[in-house]
């Protein structure tokens, strides 16, 4: 092979400040139009207030945009931090990274958490964060190298165009015979093709001998960092222990992080054995509760779903140690080896293909109306591959499926593609196409939003009929649960400030097979909590699955099992063991609430962020077609009745589909002026001025946003 | 006899997970239980046979996304 070709466009010698209690103090700047590098300081200020990761990446990305910056801005930023807690090896689940940046599909901020090694790598080379701003021509590599002590600027012309392999090279080269110490951040071509690019955060995985990956996905971060001329983030370091974040109590660190992780090892095999399939058993799981989205979320559940479950991946998923951070016990990033695509450029080869996780097959298996795992690991492969993010390509998918079905476009719109439900063989050449920019794949691949302004002015479709049916909110396609049935979630997705992703809060099941939230005013409190909670992660460098998804045995017992409250004392225990910080459970909520809301003001800053911007299709509140209504007649029937006081003898399903979207509707706008008023909000969605200061987010450019929009004391 | 938990306890003839959940009396809302490491979803809990000799695992799921 031809040896890469690395010309220093900018090249920044530094000598690595000594970690602090998880904290390096500085973060690291790239400007790609100016080809500077330089680093600028934390303060304790931003500790206190930002916390780290996904704190440290929005308040960077506040001070590199303005209000009318678009997402193909050169001041747009990339900002990826993982957090003070961030690459502890023994505590499960603490090697995430952030990611933040201004969103194509959204037009506003979008945040996606990602595992792989460049968080902790980034840190431990001496940066917080790191924010990319600017653009370049040509193929541009920004190198981190901790061991060395210097940034560079590289252009490298020839590099490889799809992921894999442009990983493998980088690894190959930087890492200089120790692959481990690299980490790559890269995409591929379909994210310049579309606006739904995901970004590949890699690490080497020493047992298998080859690089992994995990994606941060959503909201076409991939997309961003394609039009900036980026090829590649990559980050060096060296051995990791637990003194690396030099914690402030090694010990009480040991102790808490062996409690968790041995309970992982003693329980996971005796409940969800993610570290054997996964999340695929949700997939049994979802079917059987009718919360799997099947033909665009029109349906929860499909006799074939069980085909695509944790039975079938725990036979095709590679053996072995799948964490995606050193030390995890979790261990839930898993892969099938010798996969042979049937399409593509990798037809006939074998190939190595990470995943797929229930995200992927629900969107790209189950809400497509196929039922075969080995096309939607194909599907998940291609993904990958080219740098498009699974949930938005199956989601979009969908939607496109139900226009072709019903008639809304056809096949000259298509160009020829047959896209019923369950067209394997149209689903992947519509993928391909996506990543080339060609066909009738370039309009899908520009998302579901705007596809139904496209469907409309130019194919003629029903407009009130492609709002109903297009899973998007604030222009983020939805992931894949079925809401219909559970108000809290719809609440979960509706209200979350980024768009319809399950990170913030997962309240179907609680809601739904529990029953753990009946009233309005503890479902506002749950849309409270929760997403403050998991947004604590994203500030640390943690992964959430730790937290609730392997259990205590006598979690059942105690007064609130949906928090897991044992865990989450353990979380406090974490936290002040490495910054010194003394946290309760009850500040930790508090952490994520000055962040929290700030993010919700980064919205208004944008032009987004009140309450028109929480809608949902109603496709997520309640049955769009007669079909959907008469698949639970009997469930809605009896809620029109009961809990309406209609007399439905004699009418129509027409009428009983029309009478319930009124209550629905209504019902989801009386839950956001519950929820608005437990965050603090007015009835506008806006945070008040007493909840800023109350946060301690009440910089003077916030306040003066915030009187700007007619909030006054 | 079955392990429940951990825990052996005696098997009855025509035993189903829900009949099992009741004879424990625990008041918890299992939504998901595990025999023999299949997942057994609470919509199948009444005709879902436990047979003589397995191991289950009473899944207090409050997660999954």
């Amino acid at each position: 092979m031809t040896p890469l070709q690395a010309k220093e466009i900018a090249t920044l010698n530094y000598t690595p400040p000594e970690i602090q209690k998880g904290y390096t103090g500085q973060t690291l700047h790239v400007d790609l139009s100016d080809r500077t590098i330089s680093f600028k300081p934390v303060t304790e200020q931003m500790k206190q207030v930002f916390v780290g990761g996904k704190g440290f990446d929005l308040w960077l990305l506040w001070q590199a945009v303005n209000p009318s910056t678009r997402w193909d801005d050169p001041e747009n930023a990339i900002c990826i931090g993982s957090g003070p807690l961030g690459g502890t090896p023994a505590y499960p689940g603490s090697g995430k990274s952030i990611v933040t940046s201004l969103s194509p599909t959204t037009g506003s901020v979008m945040d996606s958490n990602v595992g792989g090694y460049f968080g902790p790598y980034l840190k431990f080379s001496g940066f917080d964060a790191l924010a990319v701003t600017g653009k370049a021509s040509g193929d541009i590599v920004v190198f981190v190298d901790g061991i060395e002590g210097v940034v560079k600027i590289l252009e490298m012309p020839g590099l490889p165009a799809e992921a894999y392999d442009l990983s493998n090279v980088l690894t190959d080269h930087f890492g200089k015979g120790k692959s481990k110490s690299i980490s790559v951040v890269s995409t591929g071509p379909g994210a310049a093709n579309t606006l739904i690019g995901c970004l590949n955060f890699s690490w080497f995985d020493s047992g298998r001998g080859r690089v992994r990956y995990k994606q941060a996905g959503r909201g076409g971060i991939g997309t961003v960092f394609a039009n900036k001329g980026l090829r590649a983030l990559v980050a060096r370091w060296d051995s990791v222990s637990m003194k690396t974040n030099q914690p402030d109590d090694l010990d009480a660190l040991k102790l808490v992080a062996k409690k968790h992780a041995q309970e992982i090892v003693a329980l996971d095999p005796k409940q969800n054995e993610m570290s054997r399939v996964g999340t695929t058993h949700i997939v049994d799981i979802m079917n059987a509760y009718d919360c799997l989205p099947v033909h665009n979320f029109q349906y929860g559940n499909h006799p074939q779903a069980l085909n695509l479950g944790q039975e079938t991946y725990r036979r095709l998923f590679d053996k072995g140690f799948d964490g995606c951070w050193i030390g995890c016990t979790v261990a839930c990033a898993h892969g099938i080896k010798d996969f042979v695509p049937m399409t593509g450029p990798y037809r006939g080869k074998k190939v190595f293909v990470d995943g797929p996780e229930y995200e992927t097959i629900a969107g790209c298996g189950s809400n497509l109306g196929i039922f075969d795992p080995f096309t939607v690991t194909e599907i998940n492969f291609y993904c990958d591959t080219y740098g498009l993010d699974t949930i938005s390509v199956g989601t979009a998918l969908a939607f496109v499926m139900e226009c072709f079905e019903t008639g809304l476009i056809n096949r000259t719109h298509t160009q020829g593609l047959d896209l019923h439900f369950g067209n394997r063989i149209a689903a992947l050449e519509c993928l391909h196409q996506m990543a080339a920019g060609e066909g009738f794949g370039a309009v899908v691949g520009r998302g579901i939003r705007k596809m139904k302004e496209i469907f409309a002015r130019d194919y003629g479709a029903d407009p009130a009929v492609l709002q109903d049916i297009g899973m998007e909110s604030k222009g983020l396609e939805f992931s894949e649960y079925m809401t219909k049935e559970s108000l809290a979630q719809q609440g979960g997705y509706g209200l979350a400030l980024k768009g319809p992703q399950h990170d913030e809060a997962w309240l179907i099941f609680l809601d739904m097979v529990h029953n753990f939230m009946p009233t309005f005013e503890q479902k506002a409190e749950a849309l409270h909590w929760f997403p403050m909670f998991r947004t604590w992660f994203g500030l640390c460098g943690l992964c959430k699955l730790p937290w609730n998804d392997i259990v205590p045995e006598d979690n059942k017992d105690t007064r609130e099992p949906a928090k897991v409250m044992k865990h989450v004392e353990w979380y406090a225990e974490f936290f002040t063991s490495v910054t010194g910080r003394k946290v309760s459970p009850d500040d930790l909520i508090t952490m994520s609430e000055a962040v929290y809301n700030f993010q919700r003001i980064f919205n208004l800053r944008m032009g987004f962020g009140r309450r028109e911007h929480d809608t949902l299709p109603y496709r997520a509140v309640g049955p769009v077609t007669n079909a959907e209504y008469e698949s639970r007649s009997e469930r809605y029937d009896k809620q029109l009745s009961e809990e309406h006081g209609v007399d439905i003898s004699g009418k129509s399903t027409d009428e009983k589909v029309a009478l319930l979207r009124t209550f629905r509707e209504a019902r989801y706008e009386k839950l956001k002026d519950a929820v608005y008023e437990r965050r603090g909000w007015t009835k506008d969605g806006i945070p008040t001025l007493a909840t800023a200061r109350r946060l301690g987010i009440d910089f003077p450019e916030v306040i003066e946003l915030l009187e700007s929009h007619g909030i006054q004391e | 006899m079955i392990k429940v938990q951990r825990k052996n306890l005696p098997w009855k003839e025509g035993m189903t997970v829900a009949s099992l959940l009741e004879e424990l009396g625990d008041p918890y809302p299992y939504a998901v239980v595990k025999i023999g490491g299949k997942i057994v979803c609470q919509p199948d809990f009444d005709i879902t046979p436990v047979p003589d000799g397995s191991e289950i695992f009473l899944i207090p799921m409050v997660a999954g996304g």
